[in-house]
């Protein structure tokens, strides 16, 4: 278990702290507020080549389909001794121990790991909640899902993307090796802001064309109305190694309002009449600390992975630092 | 404070008007965020939603309150008012009437005017002067005009009500001739209670007071005849509500009397009851009649009355031989009797009435004389000569003197023609036969004839004429009401000690042979001379002395109040402020971010 202890600050603003005072900045002590990235672009080359020395972590054994660089539930070929067994007709002779038959007189066979490769389910928010703060969350969502399925590329991992909103949205799957980061990173790109958020529905329709067992990498606000848990007790449920990024932008943790409003719901359209002051902003926060601690526990009791962070870290920062101490990439 | 157009503080109303617009009003500036659910989620806590929140939080709303309520008060013509004296000389009035003692002004009405007279005096102008004049149950002049102010402060200091329904009117007729000249003003508080004050060109009257209830005592008397002695108790409600009143009768704190009286507004109730003294004890001791009811005027819920008798007087004859008038004093109530010819009136000393009957002296002391066919010089009423057999006409049967008294068959053969310049005349034909004089320390009645020159003697007109005669010259009136002054011969005392009603002691000296003090309060009176002690016991002045109902201003016409009261206009200030409050409103509204103005 790895991420559940607070990460670093790009990530969980504290509990009780005023949200006002949270200003996230990258590792290297940059301004937040990063200068928005080309969205044609969304990895520099420099980056790209420096992911190529990551690989993408998987905590379970994981059953391929083709042979990869994971440790496979299916045992055989590899080179990783796991186990013995006694020999029953029809098994390899290479695979029999004979120093064990020899001192025993019984034939025993020797079990190994295969290794396979990794199916990695990149699921995106781009509800158009997902295209605010600056840079927009969405835009560090594209950023963040390139990066890991450009490492699951090159690692020989079974790469699949989908967006979800109110529903399952376009998906691009079977991408594997990397002569297909272009289709990827283009696939990406293509991504507008659109519809309301439902991760449970976009979970429940995602497990169901997907049935093998994987990496599940979801990147969303998880500002959905109807609530977060079913979704990703679904995943967890069916098996999948789960990891949420959890992106917010400054405005959701600190907003910056006052006086008389009348809010606007990006996605639902919904109207809420506030009059914000000093009181309704503590109140605020005490509402957002409470629905971020609520996520960050959830996660923890169903064995999730959990990061959280805003729009302004960069994404080469949350990959190469963040990810690497969450436990998502080595 | 005062409003020149009181009706426009309904404007006022548009402050609530304003709340409620401000709440309803939809300025609220649209702002689309990526979700409201952390807002709704805050909800539980209500802070950001509560409209009252608005109201509260707003001080832009507070300044179009502030500006909106200072332009409807502006417009009721605001104004702060202070007695002012002018520029010319002031007498000051104060009712001193008992219902001046409610409580309904804080502390008492009369305190309440005491202040303001108070105020009157320290706006006076340099070198004007004031009078003090107390509308008591007959006006006094506290004050003559004087520019001294520490004299006047003083005698307003020592002023007090009295037990009496005062002589408001008198006492401004009094006022207005001690104020010469058109610029002078007289200053009056009461209560009008029981008449207005008259309207009068340069009076101006402030009436106090706002309660009406009140229940008193107002008379306790004691009546004697030969075998029995009553109390009389008689209370009045003057409020307008029906009332219980617990009525307690004490005799010398041992309970005789009691009942609890229900009084329908208005209503007058009289109880009359026994309290003879057990069998062989003498009448004696103070009775005291209690109410115990709550209302503006505490004062009049206690009486008391003396039971003892008064004393009865000492009596000197000086003159001849009489043998009538000889034989009667022998059997009429007095203590003692003498004869005497000694004209000298050293010789005197020590009887309460002396008797000159036919005799020539020169001017007699102070004191009591039934003078008989003669006059002494000092007395009022010179003789011009004498008129023969007048027939006495006429006669004051309401007099106490002539009380029972029947002249109708006396006749006269010849009598002294009086010419008295004051007193009253009691009887008269073709001039006055019988008068009576009091002042100057002397209580005097003059029989213009003697008895020995009509057939009175023979008549049951002479013991009763003298007996009355000698009651009314020997001692206190048989009913002494606050307001009166108590004249009580020296017989030879300096200087006695009078303890009043409310325990007070005070030193009284003699002049010209009488101890004379007023009797401003209820209660028994105690006088302590040499010789003993003698007490009176005294009523309220007046049975309406209880009505505390304040009533009206007779000055209808001029001249108005805001004449001699100094008034401050506030409106304009309020203007200037309500604009400048608005301007601030403005000048914060549009310096904010889309402005809520």
């Amino acid at each position: 278990m790895f991420s559940h202890r607070p990460l670093p600050e790009p990530a969980s603003p504290p509990a009780g702290r005023s949200a006002a005072g949270d200003h996230v900045s990258d590792a290297a002590g940059a301004p937040a507020a990063a200068a928005p990235r080309d969205q044609a672009g969304l990895l520099d080359p420099a980056f790209l080549q420096r992911l190529e020395a990551l690989s993408l972590v998987s905590r379970r054994r994981v059953r391929g389909r083709q042979r990869g660089e994971r440790r496979s539930l299916v045992r055989g070929r590899g080179i990783e001794f796991d186990d013995y067994r006694a020999y029953e007709p029809g098994d390899d002779y290479r695979y029999i121990d004979w120093n064990i038959a020899s001192r025993l007189d019984r034939l025993f066979v020797k079990l190994f790991s295969e290794e396979e490769d990794l199916d990695v389910h990149l699921l995106i928010d781009t509800s158009r909640s997902m295209a605010a703060g600056a840079p927009s969350k969405l835009l560090l969502a594209k950023q963040l899902a390139a990066a890991i399925g450009y490492i699951g590329l090159v690692n020989l991992d079974r790469v699949e993307v989908g967006v979800f909103s109110s529903g399952p949205g376009p998906r691009l799957s079977r991408l594997r090796g990397r002569g297909r980061a272009f289709d990827l990173l283009r696939f990406l790109d293509g991504i507008a802001p659109e519809g309301t958020t439902d991760l449970g529905l976009a979970l429940r329709r995602t497990l169901d064309e997907s049935p093998r067992r994987g990496l599940l990498v979801v990147i969303s606000d998880l500002l959905d109305p109807h609530g977060y848990e079913d979704g990703l007790l679904r995943a967890r449920h069916h098996g999948m190694q789960t990891f949420v990024i959890h992106v917010l932008a400054e405005d959701e943790l600190a907003p910056r309002l006052s006086g008389e409003l009348r809010l606007i719901d990006a996605e639902t359209g919904r109207a809420v009449e506030v009059t914000i002051d000093a009181d309704a902003l503590r109140a605020y926060a005490e509402a957002r600390d409470a629905y971020l601690e609520g996520i960050q526990q959830f996660c923890f009791r169903h064995g999730i992975d959990y990061l959280r962070t805003t729009s302004t870290v960069p994404a080469d920062s949350l990959v190469l630092r963040y990810l690497r101490q969450g436990g998502l990439v080595r | 404070m005062t409003f020149g157009a009181p009706a426009t503080l309904w404007a006022l109303a548009a402050v609530p008007v304003l709340v409620v617009l401000y709440l309803l009003r939809v300025r609220r500036r649209e702002h689309v965020v990526s979700s409201v659910l952390l807002w709704v989620k805050s909800q539980p806590s209500w802070a950001a939603f509560r409209p009252s929140r608005r109201v509260e939080r707003s001080l832009l709303l507070l300044l179009q309150i502030v500006a909106a309520a200072g332009i409807a008060m502006a417009l009721a013509q605001p104004a702060l008012l202070g007695w002012t004296a002018g520029n010319g000389d002031v007498v000051l009035v104060l009712d001193g009437s008992m219902s001046m003692r409610a409580r309904d002004v804080a502390p008492t009405r009369f305190d309440r005017a005491r202040a303001e007279a108070r105020d009157v005096l320290a706006r006076l102008g340099p070198g004007h002067r004031a009078a003090l004049v107390l509308a008591a149950a007959h006006p006094l002049v506290l004050v003559p005009p004087t520019a001294d102010r520490r004299r006047l402060a003083a005698a307003l200091a020592q002023a007090q009500p009295w037990d009496v329904a005062g002589d408001v009117r008198g006492a401004v007729d009094l006022a207005v001739q001690l104020v010469p000249g058109p610029r002078g003003r007289i200053f009056v508080w009461t209560d009008a209670a029981r008449s207005p004050v008259p309207a009068l060109p340069n009076v101006t009257t402030r009436v106090l007071g706002a309660a009406d209830d009140n229940t008193g005592i107002v008379a306790l008397r004691v009546v004697r005849d030969a075998e029995t002695v009553q109390a009389l108790v008689r209370v009045t409600n003057f409020g307008r509500a029906a009332v219980r009143a617990p009525l307690r009768v004490t005799r010398d704190g041992s309970p005789v009397y009691g009942e609890t009286l229900a009084l329908a507004a208005g209503e007058t109730r009289t109880v009359v009851f026994p309290v003879s003294a057990p069998r062989g004890e003498a009448d004696a001791g103070v009775l005291r009649a209690q109410l115990d009811v709550r209302d503006a005027l505490p004062d009049d819920k206690t009486a008391d009355a003396l039971l003892a008798p008064a004393p009865l007087p000492s009596v000197l004859l000086v003159g001849p031989d009489d043998p009538p008038l000889e034989r009667l004093l022998r059997v009429a109530p007095v203590s003692r009797a003498a004869v005497t010819r000694e004209t000298d009136p050293a010789a005197w000393r020590g009887y309460d009435v002396v008797i000159l009957d036919r005799v020539t002296t020169g001017a007699v002391p102070p004191g009591r004389y039934l003078a008989i066919g003669t006059v002494p010089p000092n007395l009022p009423a010179n003789p011009s000569g004498v008129v023969d057999a007048p027939d006495i006409a006429t006669w004051d049967r309401r007099d106490p003197v002539l009380r029972f008294v029947d002249f109708g068959d006396v006749h006269v053969r010849q009598a002294l023609r009086l010419a008295p310049e004051s007193g009253h005349v009691l009887a008269a034909g073709p001039s006055p036969l019988l008068w009576a004089y009091e002042g100057r320390g002397l209580r005097a009645i003059v029989l213009a004839f003697g008895l020995a020159d009509s057939d009175l003697p023979q008549h049951v007109a002479f013991p009763v004429l003298l007996v009355n005669s000698l009651a009314w010259l020997g001692g206190d009136a048989a009913d002494l009401h606050a307001g009166q002054t108590l004249e009580v011969p020296a017989a030879g005392a300096d200087r006695a000690v009078l303890r009043r009603p409310d325990g007070a002691r005070i030193d009284v000296a003699a002049r010209d042979g009488v101890f004379s003090f007023a009797l401003p309060r209820a209660g028994v009176y105690r006088l302590t001379t040499p010789a003993g002690e003698r007490a009176v016991s005294v009523s309220a002045g007046s049975e309406a002395a209880g009505l505390i109902a304040p009533g009206v201003s007779g000055a209808a016409s001029p001249p108005p109040v805001q004449q001699v009261l100094a008034r401050l206009a506030l409106w304009p200030w309020l203007v200037l402020g309500a604009v400048a409050v608005a301007l601030g409103e403005w000048a914060l509204a549009t310096r904010r971010h889309g402005g809520d103005a």
